[in-house]
């Protein structure tokens, strides 16, 4: 090894402590208060330890495990679903033209532009009339709303790099159209599926008012159980529940990082359509 | 390589984005029903309920009972339904008692015989655990083991959520299947849903502890300053007490004035939150009315000429003390919650709450430390009530009313009033109990931290109405925190 690629080698160790850091560190104060029991200035760790956060936190009457399990059901099935309709939305994007192409983009992108709460009681009245309030079932549909934009972006870029001649050639080699699919589509777009649905899993995971509203109060997610403590300033459990919160994300990070190195040439068109 | 930015951004910001902008109601006056004519199309809905599996009656029935002006929209719900099946969650309605009209001619036990064996939907303020221990251990046994009733309650981060909620409902033609069967509530919240025909009224006299419960006091009859008028039943009783530590401030000053030239002698160590935080303004009004030379002239309707005279000069004192405030005054808290973690951090001298209780939860959740003590100011605080409402399109309204029946009894409220469960004050008269109750309400440790109910309210101030209120807290964006 010569002296420029050991100097960049260590750029990149350097680098990579610094984002883990710039990562991890946030997180520190917030696992300190959930031990706490009185965290004052100007003292640099609490005056008493404490397991009365987590206590509560993993109770019954807390609810968090049950509101986890709810949670991680309602993100699971609206990845799921915002795959089945991102996959082919992107696709039509990523590889024709169209009349009228850019208003369906808009139209598409719109849900991230439009701040939540401006749709959020405009759907709760349609919801209402479709006799899907209260119900998972309509947590999770209007969860969509924000993920599909996300799901069928990556994907419209994935399938702008994508060359569909790949399919004919395997057609004219005798595959019929679901082995066309499972061994030479699939594993083409696979690394914007798992961007995607891990951008999808992630957005659904954070909603608060959409499934306020929507949910009326009947299904229970971590967010809502969440914000109710930290807005009454609650940081022992607000730091307890809050690491129960992010533990999935960060176990999703982990397992897909592979797919995420940037190294795959089908990633490299996100964002462009 | 794909930015990772949005998806973790949200997973910590767009949560809290969502709640952070303080959603008032957008629209606070209810509309009027959207006509709802009755299409062709309902039969369609019928025929094809009537093919899908047993698991989806429920989404059927409630279909049923839902009208729509568009037949695009039934055939998506047609859709949905088929795409869904199986997901669906809703509970079956065991006893449907939404029809309010009916359910007050009953007598009582007809009424918890309708109630039994169902739920009730109880949305409430979820930041305090010892608050959510009650309700859930104490409150929900008894609820189960003595009427069968199953308790759900929702912690909301602003009670405005459930109100909004409501308002939904009735707005989409949702006027007997609502989601919400009882709300705590108070003041801005409670005028919304009266005015806005969102709250279930005239039954409290259903109640059989509803004898309990003095509707000749003023501060129970009213509601910040609106009429009860039978739609909602008291629950605790508030006073506003400012704290301090003992251990830095032994002597804290205890009345407005002296309060004034306590943060000029002193400064950067006092702050208020801003409107329409309910403290800041509620510290805003205590001014207000030193500066009127008391109430007595501000009470019953709102009047320009009185209001003009007062808010000059409390305008004038605010903007007086401003720049001997925590930074200069150039910034406010915004919330309650900023100022009490500002005392916690010791940055400033003094917190307040509307519910003294508040202080001694706080010391023993380890946010305050031991010393910290409360204190009323000698020419009085403002008091008010805060009530449990029923909305207009509950369908568990019996259920609702034996909850609101259970939360009035003398058991649930000595066992609140208990300063290691809570420490509030009644909403009932104590003294209209039995001897055995009373014995042991008078009995009770109070917590070193939270000044007693009958000290605090040895000098009560009333509420104003809401129109003063809502001057007050404009007047104070436009002439001091601008």
């Amino acid at each position: 090894m010569n002296g420029p690629s050991r100097l960049s080698r260590s750029m990149l160790v350097l680098s990579g402590a610094l984002l883990i850091i710039w990562l991890i560190l946030p997180l520190v104060p917030m696992l300190i208060w959930s031990f706490a029991h009185g965290w004052r200035f100007p003292d640099l760790l609490p005056q008493q330890w404490s397991l009365q956060a987590w206590d509560y936190a993993l109770s019954d009457r807390s609810g968090t495990l049950e509101s986890l399990g709810v949670t991680i059901l309602i993100a699971a099935l609206a990845t799921l679903l915002s795959i089945l309709v991102g996959v082919p939305a992107g696709r039509a994007l990523g590889l024709y033209k169209f009349r009228g192409k850019g208003l369906i983009e808009l139209m598409i992108l719109a849900p991230v532009i439009v701040p939540g709460i401006a749709v959020a009681l405009g759907l709760h009245s349609v919801f209402i009339q479709l006799g899907l309030t209260n119900t998972l079932a309509g947590v999770v549909l209007v969860h969509l709303v924000p993920t599909l934009p996300y799901m069928t972006l990556v994907m419209a870029g994935i399938f702008a790099n994508y060359d569909p001649a790949h399919e004919s050639q395997a057609r004219s080699l005798g595959a019929n159209a679901v082995q066309t699919f499972w061994h030479v589509t699939l594993p083409a777009i696979m690394p914007g599926i798992i961007v995607g649905g891990l951008f999808a899993f992630l957005v659904s995971w954070s909603q608060y008012i959409l499934t306020l509203l929507i949910g009326g109060g009947r299904v229970i997610t971590l967010p809502l159980l969440l914000f109710s403590f930290a807005s009454a300033g609650r940081n022992d459990i607000t730091g307890a529940i809050g690491i129960i919160y992010i533990l999935p994300g960060i176990l999703i990070l982990l397992f897909t990082a592979r797919h995420l190195s940037g190294s795959n040439g089908a990633v490299g068109g996100f964002g462009r359509i | 390589m794909p930015a990772f930015g949005p998806p973790l951004a949200s997973l910590f910001l767009s949560g809290v984005h969502d709640f952070a902008s303080g959603e008032e109601p957008t629209h606070n006056e209810a509309q009027g029903l959207k006509s709802v004519p009755s299409l062709p199309v309902e039969y369609h809905v019928h025929r094809k309920c009537s093919n899908v599996a047993h698991v989806m009656l429920d989404i059927c029935s409630t279909y049923r009972t839902t009208k729509t002006t568009k037949s695009g929209v039934n055939v998506m719900r047609i859709l949905t339904v088929t795409v869904l099946l199986g997901l669906s969650t809703a509970a079956p309605s065991l006893a449907d008692t939404a029809d309010g009209a009916s359910l007050v001619g009953q007598d009582w036990e007809a009424i918890v015989e309708m109630a039994r064996g169902g739920e009730v939907n109880w949305f409430m303020w979820g930041g305090a655990d010892n608050i959510n221990i009650y309700v859930q251990d104490f409150v929900g046994t008894i609820l189960m083991n003595e009427y069968g009733i199953t308790l759900n309650q929702i912690p909301l981060a602003d009670t405005v959520e459930a109100v909004n909620i409501v308002l939904g409902e009735k707005e989409a033609g949702n006027l007997d299947a609502g989601s919400v069967d009882m709300i705590w509530i108070n003041g801005e919240n409670f005028r919304t849903m009266k005015q806005g025909g969102l709250a279930w009224c005239g039954y409290t006299d259903r109640l059989p502890n509803n004898a309990l419960v003095n509707w000749d006091n003023p501060v129970i009859a009213n509601d910040f300053g609106v009429p009860v008028d039978s739609c909602e039943v008291p629950w605790n009783r508030a006073q506003f007490a400012l704290a301090h530590d003992s251990a830095t401030l032994p002597e804290p000053p205890r009345s407005i004035p002296e309060l004034i030239e306590w943060i000029k002698a002193n400064p950067g160590q006092f702050t208020y939150p801003a409107p329409p935080d309910f403290n800041g303004s509620v510290f805003i009004r205590h001014v207000f009315y030193y500066a009127a030379g008391g109430v007595d002239n501000l009470l019953g309707d709102f009047d320009q000429a009185k209001f003009d005279a007062a808010a000059e000069k409390t305008w004038a004192i605010l903007n007086e003390i401003e720049p001997s405030l925590w930074r200069e005054g150039a910034t406010y808290p915004t919330s309650i919650n900023q100022l009490n973690e500002l005392f916690a951090n010791t940055e400033v001298a003094f917190t307040f709450n509307y519910d003294p209780s508040q202080f001694g939860i706080a010391v023993d959740a380890g946010i305050y430390p031991d010393t910290v003590r409360s204190f009323g100011l000698v020419d009085g605080t403002i008091g008010n009530t805060n009530y449990t409402i029923i909305p207009f399109n509950s369908p568990n309204k019996a259920a609702a009313l034996v909850l609101q029946n259970l939360l009035l009894s003398a058991e649930a409220q000595l066992e609140k009033a208990r300063p290691e469960v809570w420490g509030t004050s009644p909403g009932i008269e104590m003294d209209r109990t039995d001897a055995a109750a009373q014995e042991a309400f008078a009995a009770l440790p109070s917590h070193p931290s939270v000044i007693s109910a009958a000290e605090l309210g040895k000098a009560a101030l009333p509420e104003l109405q809401a129109g003063w209120i809502s001057a007050i807290e404009q007047g104070w964006l436009a002439n001091v925190g601008n």
